[in-house]
């Protein structure tokens, strides 16, 4: 087995045996070769300690009636702070609309507005996305209710069927 | 709660979902009860993740709290019809990830930093692999103490990573969509961590063999 064969053999995902020495043409040349004797050693070593760090821990008696506690003040919370957010709305409706007004003035004599550049470039590469905002993402991305299937399909149906002419969300072949 | 015998995994699979579908909605109209049901069907998930970067069951338990409070102030936005679990994973991993940078990361582990028991832990787990380690609390302990040296000179997402990887047997592109990064971000990450755990631990092996050279010239 070269040095290579090895490499190879420790980058392989795959259950404990992988690390196996019983294989002689393996073991003879851990024996004589230290760079992948210690090469293995740290492979194996690794596995078992992140093996350790699985901890199954269940939530104990008090867990929810906690969690519950927790939630009735959050909703509490909330409401007041709706509360607090609407009384300070209120007194400043007057000042918001005298603003709207200014702002569609200001708009319209600079000659309407230009699209903004995309806050995220395309194929985002790195981690970043942390925030409570972006947890709905996974899947939940616009599936269409039945209303606007049937109005897609009323609009485009005739199109597509009678005339042969390709779909407008049709990719050309 | 168990399905019917002659139910087929689709059907039970359709079944569990268009249940968790009413728990959802009945959660977003906030009944605290429903919302509760929904939780103990993935609790034990989001124990052992959180369980793998914390190891006292009060401190698990305080971010599992902070994890279910978090998607119970964000449910009103989950869309119905998209899969709980992975948003609830994403939200747990989001926990553990703000947990991490919190705690201090410490700078590259020595042999003569390890206890006796890590020592013995580290020679016999490296001679002989996993059946070395046979379940003897001591020994867990002293290889959970050593693995987590060890991961704590790794960036926190690096951490991340190579744990939702190795310890909880995530896909890649799982781990993605529970970081909110690339499947070739989360590949690159886990490609680093691995290469800086291999890299700590190859380093203290040779301290270690140096040391017993020393010891045996001594003695
Ligand atoms: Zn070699």
């Amino acid at each position: 087995m070269t040095c290579r064969e090895i490499e190879q053999l420790l980058k392989r995902e795959g259950g404990e045996d992988r690390y196996s020495t019983d294989h002689g043409e393996l073991a003879s040349h851990l024996k004589s070769c230290r760079r992948c004797g210690e090469a293995m050693r740290a492979a194996r070593l690794s596995s078992v300690l992140l093996g350790a760090l699985r901890n199954e821990i269940t939530p104990g008696p008090h867990f929810y009636p906690r969690l519950h506690a927790r939630l009735a003040d959050t909703e509490i919370g909330q409401m007041d702070a709706i509360l607090q957010a609407w009384g300070l709305a209120k007194q400043l409706i007057p000042a918001l609309a005298v603003g709207v007004v200014l702002l569609a003035v200001i708009t319209l004599s600079t000659g309407g507005s230009r699209p903004s550049p995309p806050v995220q470039a395309e194929g985002e590469t790195d981690l970043h996305a942390f925030s409570l905002e972006e947890v709905n993402l996974p899947g939940a991305i616009g599936r269409p209710s039945r209303d606007q299937m049937l109005a897609f399909v009323l609009a485009h149906g005739t199109r597509c069927d009678v005339r042969g002419a390709p779909c407008e969300d049709e990719s050309p072949r | 709660m168990g399905g019917k015998k002659d139910q087929t995994p689709a059907e039970r699979w359709q079944e569990t979902a268009v249940r968790e579908g009413v728990l959802i909605r009945q959660a977003q109209e906030g009944d605290q009860q429903a919302f509760e049901t929904l939780l103990r069907i993935h609790d034990r998930h989001v124990f052992t993740v959180i369980g793998s970067f914390v190891r006292r069951k009060q401190d698990v338990e305080d971010l599992a709290q902070d994890v279910f409070l978090k998607a119970y102030l964000a449910l009103r936005q989950f869309r119905p019809g998209a899969p709980f679990a992975p948003w609830l994973r994403r939200i747990t991993v989001n926990t553990c990830y703000d947990y991490l940078r919190k705690i201090r990361r410490h700078a590259e582990v020595t042999f003569t930093d390890l206890g006796e028991s890590e020592r013995d832990v580290m020679r016999s787990l490296a001679e002989h692999g996993y059946p070395a380690i046979d379940n003897q609390h001591g020994d867990r302990v002293a290889a959970r103490d050593l693995a987590e040296r060890i991961l704590a000179g790794l960036t926190p997402k690096d951490r991340l990573v190579i744990t939702l990887r190795e310890v909880h047997g995530l896909e890649i592109a799982e781990i993605a969509d529970a970081l909110g990064c690339t499947r070739a971000a989360a590949k690159v990450r886990l490609w680093r961590a691995r290469r800086a755990m291999q890299a700590g631990l190859r380093r203290l092996i040779r301290q270690e063999e140096e040391t017993a050279q020393r010891e045996g010239r001594n003695r």
